[in-house]
């Protein structure tokens, strides 16, 4: 058309990969569009720390500038997906993985001082007269190589124990869900800062052309008895590009907002009016030269190919029985937490880079008995699945499992306590995760606690540590991994010294 | 001098060292300061707490005294030395710190170092002064000073001003910028076709003066102050709040100075006499976060609270990131720990408590009546008060009478009997009779065998009480009753427990679907089944609330036949109670066979332990003062009918109040007038909305400086203070948050008008002269017009803060009126358009999205102000993430025109804001937020391509061309380019557009039933007189366009 469009045609290509902020919408693009081999493409760029200043004029806080042009990664890391499945409202290790046999003598005894020394309690039992001992009616049995002890309430990830590392003492600064799910979700307790997956997509990009980045789910629990807020805030991406977001897939409606097209619009409706609008676009691109434009004809273009590659990825119909047979009858259900990690499966294989899945109902402050039986069926069977599913694939090496709640459970019961039920308040110093594949070192014990399950007395790993340990196995230095904001060089792990848990790593 | 501003725009931290020419000075706000900033301050820095080596760079005195650096002399020079330094234990930074000098930084230092090591005051904390205005070589371009900044550094930096935009264009810009909405078609006909050479200025302000302009700068201002319809955690309930959001709209309207504006927000509810507008000002600061998790620590929540609101101020109104400063003094900043505990100090003294209550109307709150009631409502309480002050002085003046009466002998009765009227069954359980206990049935006597083990206990209204002490046997063949037939039931109870549940009396077949009704009690709450079967067919209703504990209490139910839950009421000791109607679908009968019974349905429910006594029903409804007379005449002649000796001293109290309610004239006549004083008062509120203030403790202000920001953590007591490192609060003005708003908007503070005027012109050239709004602080970026920056700060402040004046002069300058085209040699030199070489022209945040589809389209319904509303949303947002029982859980969707109103009036729920604006970077409003990102993702074009409001609004764009237009085809095209883009059509875009409604138009006359489903998207009908498939495709087609770049973008 012109000498002009030819120019900025050329122009706007080269600005993309060197003006970060030019590139607004290409930032976005970029997490939908650039894979591993644009990443290396434009990786000769260099390697400035992530969000700083970039070589020319450009604002290193602008909306974009931090986008994933490349590969942030400090060096190769071992994983490139990651499934975090977050059990929200704390389980009770106590009850499942970390066992004490020593509490059965006891039973309805008060927690001595010693061990409790005075820390703070949620107002919930801060009143209780009495901390009476409550030791966990469930048996536990040896498992595997690694003779992991678990409760009979986890018989088939009682199978996967050689496959999987038990970290028995996590410990949290937080004490009530609001701050304590934050603090785990995004390394600080006041909400505003990106979560782990938005670290993740902003530090890795994505691995696909039609799929976004980083996509949570939430699985229904069958039980409902207690069940904990859970906000958006939780996957934002804080002072991060807003790309960097989680994108909530649904599990009823449309699996993404606005996905489907209008009743009477089949796809090829929507493709005459797409059609239209690319031309209507380029002409304003042409007469006023705005690279934003190009930029919003290719995000139509990729909204057109993502309302077919997310129906496809969520339509299990084609899943062999043998899949059914691994995971159980309830992954036919929608919403179930058996059919959402098939479906985290699937965007593994599709080149999702972060899963975050939630699963409620674990606050177990009384009624343990009644409720943890329920919250375990949930997930017990498909975690096992999940496991022996990508390992047969072949992705389990490349994908990090992560499994645990915001804090843990006290060993005293709050309010009645019998042999056969009781409750269990917020407990933050010390609690149970798993991890598994990735670069984790397998059937692997790691840390311990007191006999009370109450102090930990070897190893214990703070959030941070387990953050720094997670950003290691992905390809970065913790303390390099930052973005520019407010004047700081922020990072996930914050600004206590945070180690990498070598302990745990393959 | 000529110029005391660097004209290089320093980004971030970024020197521009790579265009330093060596002969040109150095300048330490605009060269040093970044470098040390990013590099030397986190060790070297404004915070002790992580100091290094004793060593502060970032003021001269110690640095030099520290000996690091010699004036003029980089040789001897030790910062010199380390940072050229390859010695991994010497050189700076160090290399665990992961920073990098590079090799022009280094040089850069070196050579600062040999001019003499000259520092200057971080710019924003120097006041403005009003710069000459410089000299340009295109003066004729220029239509007023702002051009003057913006031409000289165009013309510095070689690039010339794009010529004006077309009228048409610079309509629609000027329209969105200041009303937030798009011209109609035939108001820009005018404006294009309006000869007179200010034309321009003339519709200018016509939109300063339109109602609109306060809800679109309202829009922006909500950001900042958080506000939402939730309260954010956990439960996320329901807030009611939406009044300051409607003051904000007529604060903006009225053009209200923004010293005023600060003033009443910050601190209306100590100004003297505050008016009703200056109370619901402070709404400001109850727009924040809050919770009411239990479990939470009341103090953790209030420190959490004050930081907020601590936070948020110096954000809006400092330009500062003062919340480094929680855990440790600033690390750029020269604001302490302790500076910022000062600060909080100012907001820690209000009444606000730890919990929000999950309630809507969280304390403090005021009343808002409607203006003809405002002066009864004031004089309310003061009437009120004098009332209940003679009842106290009838009640003291009148024991001797009571005394005189109650030695009376005979003793006239008190003055308050039982309802007698339909009085269908009364069993006084007040003794035995042998092996059972009497009834009075339809006025015979009866006896109720007693064949369960009970004890007789001292009752409460008569000699002896009913206490059950194993599964209960007491039956009587009565109150067989249609459930159209309505009815009274009560007792005195006294529950064996606070957690009890059962039936207190109940006629009912638990072994068929639990047929016939009882009086209920579940967790010490009370009320009344009444089923044909449970649950389909059946009423519950209970009271909200548990009866009081370890009392008696006299609980009663009317039912008045209507089958409805609303026919029931629940009295607990003669007070209507709230209930919650839990199952409200009976329609079948509910007779049955089994007999009445007391303390058990026919075999379950059963409430052993019930002490119960005095159990009457009425075949009618009770009215709420027969209710009070039957609790008061029961238990009063019982008190009465004692001995003076059996008579304790709190009886005798408790008597002489039920003679003075009852008995005494005098009282009765007081009560009388309190009773309609306070139904006036109630009747005032009932039909006024309310408004969240703040409001002082009594006491002097304080805070602690909390270690590390831990609220279990305290430090040093301190009174409230502003920042060290601005000019000081004059010690006149009052140590409150009042004195804190006067002291913010004195002409001495450098920063609010600076942070003001630039958060307008972000909002108007999309970007700020300081990008980074909310810091203002070394960490953040250097103004890019600084001169203008002051001119504008100044020029704003001296007109008396007048907002309307300070947007009119941006939008009438030749900068903003620019054409927004682009050109290679301008965006290689001005990238972002930050020297604003041509017109503004970026995608609109989300309200204005929505706002626009609806105002082109002829939906949107103007209407300003009132309750939030709930437009269309898809299914399953807000279950997502809400807790079971958050009242905020369930979406419910409004109708008609609430549909249609604009954004700013949608529902904001914290934890899942309205989807179609989230995805178009709407904020949580969980904190602050006084830039909104601006990105380009496929998530958007999904919301705009097939959100229902926009496919609706499509349909009525469609409908309105139609109508207009007639039914050819080229005119009804132009008219709709004219609604969406303010312009004619081009040639080639018409033939576009034409192509695409032919495809369509084909496609839809082959698919009826498509073009049926299509037209049905929305609430409102699609216009009959148009065909179908001819309207399906015109949808689309305007789908389409305003899909189009140009529509999306202002």
């Amino acid at each position: 058309m012109s000498l002009f469009h030819d120019w900025v045609r050329y122009e706007t290509r080269r600005q993309f990969f060197r003006h970060g902020a030019n590139a607004v919408g290409f930032a976005a693009l970029a997490t939908l569009l650039s894979r591993d081999g644009l990443e290396r493409a434009c990786g000769a760029e260099t390697s400035a720390t992530p969000g700083a200043p970039q070589p020319k004029g450009t604002p290193p806080q602008a909306s974009s500038a931090g986008s994933p042009r490349r590969s942030l990664a400090h060096f190769p890391g071992k994983a490139r997906h990651v499934i975090y499945l977050h059990m929200v409202g704390g389980p009770s290790q106590i009850d499942l993985f970390d066992y004490k046999p020593k509490m059965a003598e006891w039973f309805d005894k008060d927690l001595p001082d010693s061990i409790r020394r005075g820390q703070r309690l949620t107002t919930m039992t801060s009143g209780q007269a009495r901390f009476p001992i409550a030791p966990s009616k469930y048996k536990f049995a040896q498992h595997g190589q690694c003779g992991m002890w678990m409760s009979e309430l986890l018989p088939w990830l009682s199978k996967a124990v050689d496959d999987i590392c038990f970290v028995r003492s996590v410990h949290t600064d937080a004490i009530n869900h609001e701050p304590a799910i934050t603090y785990i979700q995004t390394g600080n307790q006041i909400a505003g800062r990106p979560c782990l997956g938005a670290w993740v997509s902003y530090g890795l990009g994505s691995l696909n052309d039609n799929l976004p980045t980083f996509v949570v789910l939430i699985a229904r629990s069958t039980n409902t008895e207690q069940v904990q807020a859970i906000s958006a805030r939780l996957w934002s991406a804080g002072f991060l590009p807003g790309e960097h977001a989680g994108v909530a897939l649904r599990s009823s409606g449309d699996p993404i907002l606005y996905l489907g097209n209008p009743p009477g619009v089949p796809t090829s409706v929507r493709r005459i009016t797409l059609d239209g609008l690319q031309k209507l676009n380029e002409m304003t691109y042409q007469a006023l030269g705005d690279p934003e434009t190009h930029t919003r004809i290719q995000q139509y273009e990729l909204a057109f190919r993502m309302q077919a590659s997310v129906p496809e990825l969520v339509d299990i119909s084609g899943e062999p029985s043998s899949t059914y047979a691994l995971y159980g009858d309830e992954a036919r259900k929608p919403g179930s937490f058996a059919h959402t990690v098939l479906l985290a499966r699937r965007m593994v294989e599709r080149g999702v880079r972060f899963i975050q899945v939630y699963h409620n109902n674990w606050d177990t402050h009384s009624n343990v008995a009644g409720r943890l039986p329920d919250q375990c069926r949930d997930v017990d069977r498909p975690c096992y699945a999940l496991i022996q599913d990508l390992k047969r694939r072949g992705l389990l090496d490349q994908t990090l499992i992560l499994w645990g709640g915001e804090f843990g459970r006290t060993i005293y019961s709050q309010g009645t306590l019998t042999r056969e039920n009781y409750g269990r308040d917020h407990h933050p110093r010390c609690y149970t995760m798993w991890l598994a594949g990735g670069g984790i070192r397998p059937g692997t014990i790691y840390g311990e606690t007191d006999d009370f399950c109450y102090n930990i007395v070897k190893d214990p790993v703070p959030i941070r540590d387990l953050h720094a340990t997670i950003l290691h196995l992905l390809g970065f230095d913790h303390q390099r991994f930052t973005f520019r904001y407010q004047g700081l060089d922020q990072r996930l792990t914050g600004v206590e010294p945070a180690s990498v848990v070598k302990g745990i790593l393959a | 001098m000529r110029r005391s501003w660097p004209c290089v725009v320093v980004l971030g931290l970024v020197a521009e060292v790579g265009t330093l020419l060596a002969a040109e000075p150095i300048e330490y706000n605009r060269h040093i300061r970044p470098i040390l900033a990013q590099n030397c301050f986190a060790c070297h820095g404004p915070d002790s707490a992580s100091r290094q080596a004793d060593l502060r760079l970032d003021i001269r005195e110690m640095a030099l005294k520290a000996g690091v650096i010699v004036p003029g002399k980089p040789d001897q020079s030790e910062i010199v030395r380390r940072i050229f330094s390859t010695d991994p234990d010497e050189m700076m930074p160090p290399p665990n710190s992961h920073k990098k000098l590079s090799a022009e930084q280094k040089e850069l230092l070196k050579r600062w170092v040999a001019a003499g090591a000259e520092y200057q005051p971080h710019w924003a904390f120097i006041p403005p002064k009003r710069p000459p205005l410089p000299e340009v070589k295109n003066s004729a371009w220029c239509r007023n000073p702002i051009d003057r900044f913006i031409l000289a550094r165009l013309e510095q930096e070689g690039l010339a001003p794009n010529p004006e935009a077309d009228r048409r264009t610079l309509a629609r810009r000027v329209w969105l910028d200041l009303v937030g909405l798009p011209p109609a078609p035939a108001e820009v006909d005018a404006v294009a076709a309006d000869p007179s050479p200010d034309a321009y200025e003339k519709l200018v302000d016509r939109l300063l003066a339109s109602p609109h302009w306060g809800e679109h700068r309202a829009r922006y201002w909500l950001d900042a102050a958080r506000y939402a319809d939730t309260h954010g955690l956990h439960f996320d309930n329901f807030r009611e709040i939406w009044t300051y959001r409607d003051w904000v709209i007529q604060a903006f309207n009225q053009n209200m100075p923004f010293d005023r504006f600060t003033l009443e927000q910050l601190a209306g509810d100590l100004l003297p006499d505050p008016t009703f507008e200056q109370l619901v000002a402070t709404g400001f600061h109850r727009c924040q976060v809050t919770t009411n998790e239990g479990g939470t620590i009341a103090e953790e929540n209030l420190v959490f609270y004050t930081r907020d609101r601590t936070e948020t101020t110096a954000q809006v109104w400092l330009g500062l990131t003062a919340n480094c400063a929680v855990c440790h003094d600033h690390k750029y900043d020269p604001i302490t720990q302790k500076d910022f505990y000062q600060l909080a100090a100012f907001f820690n003294n209000t009444t606000i408590g730890p919990m929000d209550g999950n309630i809507a109307r969280t304390p403090p709150i005021i009343t808002l009546p409607p203006p003809e009631l405002r002066v009864r409502w004031k004089a309310l309480p003061a009437e009120l008060a004098a009332v209940r002050k003679e009842i106290e002085a009838r009640k003291s003046a009148a024991r001797a009478e009571f005394d005189k009466w109650l030695a009376a002998t005979p003793r006239p009765p008190l003055s308050v009997q039982p309802p007698a009227e339909a009085l269908y069954l009364q069993v006084p359980l007040d003794g035995p009779a042998g092996d059972a206990t009497s009834a009075i049935l339809e006025g015979k006597a009866h006896t109720v065998p007693v064949k369960s083990r009970v004890s007789w206990q001292p009752g409460y209204v008569g000699p002896k009480s009913l206490r059950l002490e194993e599964k209960p046997q007491l039956e009587l063949a009565a109150c067989d009753f249609e459930k159209d037939q309505p009815w009274s039931a009560g007792a005195w109870v006294k529950l064996p427990s606070e957690s009890a549940s059962g039936a207190l009396f109940a006629r009912m077949d638990d072994q068929n679907g639990f047929r016939g009704w009882d009086l209920w009690v579940e967790n010490g709450r009370v009320g009344t089944h009444i089923i044909h079967r449970w649950q389909e067919d059946a009423l519950k209703v209970v009271t909200a609330e548990p009866v009081p504990k370890d009392r008696w209490n006299h609980v009663l139910v009317t039912y008045d036949g209507s089958g409805k839950a609303a026919g029931v009421k629940v009295y607990v000791n003669g007070q209507a109670q709230p209930t919650r109607p839990q199952a409200d679908s009976l329609k079948s009968t509910i007779r049955t066979q089994v007999p009445w019974a007391i303390g058990r349905r026919s075999t379950t429910a059963i409430l052993v332990g019930l002490a119960i006594q005095d159990i009457r029903i009425y075949r009618r409804v009770l009215s709420g003062d027969e209710v009070r007379q039957l609790v008061d005449a029961t238990r009063g002649a019982y008190l009465a009918a004692k001995t003076a000796a059996e008579r304790t001293a709190a009886e005798k109290d408790e008597l002489y109040g039920l003679w003075l309610a009852w008995s005494d004239q005098p009282s009765r006549a007081l009560a009388a007038r309190l009773a309609a004083l306070e139904k006036e008062k109630a009747d005032i509120e009932a039909r006024s909305p309310i408004a969240y203030v703040m409001q002082e403790r009594p006491e002097p202000a304080k805070a602690y400086v909390l270690f590390r920001g831990e609220y279990d953590k305290r430090r040093e007591e301190v009174s409230p203070n502003t920042f060290a490192c601005l000019p000081p609060m004059p010690p006149e003005f009052p140590k409150n948050r009042l004195g804190l708003a006067q002291w913010l908007v004195r002409p001495e503070n450098p920063l609010v008008a600076r942070v003001t005027v630039n958060r307008f012109w972000q909002e108007i050239f999309g970007t700020g002269l300081v990008r980074t709004a909310g810091d203002f602080g070394a960490a953040g970026e250097a103004p890019s017009h600084p001169e203008l920056l002051d001119w504008l700060a100044l020029e704003f402040r001296e007109s008396g803060w007048d907002v309307k004046r300070l947007v009119r002069l941006m939008v009438t300058s030749a900068a903003y009126r620019q054409s927004a085209a682009t050109s290679p040699q301008k965006l290689e030199k001005d990238p972002q358009n930050r020297l604003l070489s041509r017109g503004p022209r970026f995608r609109m945040d989300a309200e204005m999205l929505r706002d626009m589809a609806l105002a082109c389209s002829g939906l949107l319904v103007p209407k300003i102000g009132g309750p939030s509303v709930k437009p269309y949303q898809p299914p399953g947002v807000w279950e997502a993430v809400a807790m079971i029982g958050s009242n905020t859980r369930e979406y419910q969707q409004d109708h008609g025109e609430a549909l249609y109103r604009r954004s700013l009036y949608t529902f904001w729920k914290r934890a899942a804001p309205p989807a179609s604006m989230e995805i178009f970077n709407a904020p949580t409003r969980e904190n602050c937020t006084v830039r909104r990102e601006r990105t380009n993702t496929p998530l958007q074009a999904l919301a705009t391509l097939n959100d229902p409001q926009w496919i609706e609004a499509a349909r009525h764009l469609a409908q309105r061309a139609r109508r207009q237009c007639g039914a050819e085809a080229a005119a009804r095209l132009e008219f709709m380019a004219k609604a969406v883009l303010a312009r004619p059509l081009r040639p080639e875009e018409h033939q576009v557009l034409v192509a695409s409604l032919h495809r369509l138009a084909e496609f839809y006359q082959a698919h009826l039933d498509e073009a049926q489903k299509l037209l049905s998207v929305g609430e409102s009908k699609p216009d009959p007189a148009i065909p179908a498939p001819e309207l399906a495709a015109w949808t689309m087609l305007a789908n389409e366009l305003m899909n189009t770049d140009e529509a999306l973008n202002k």
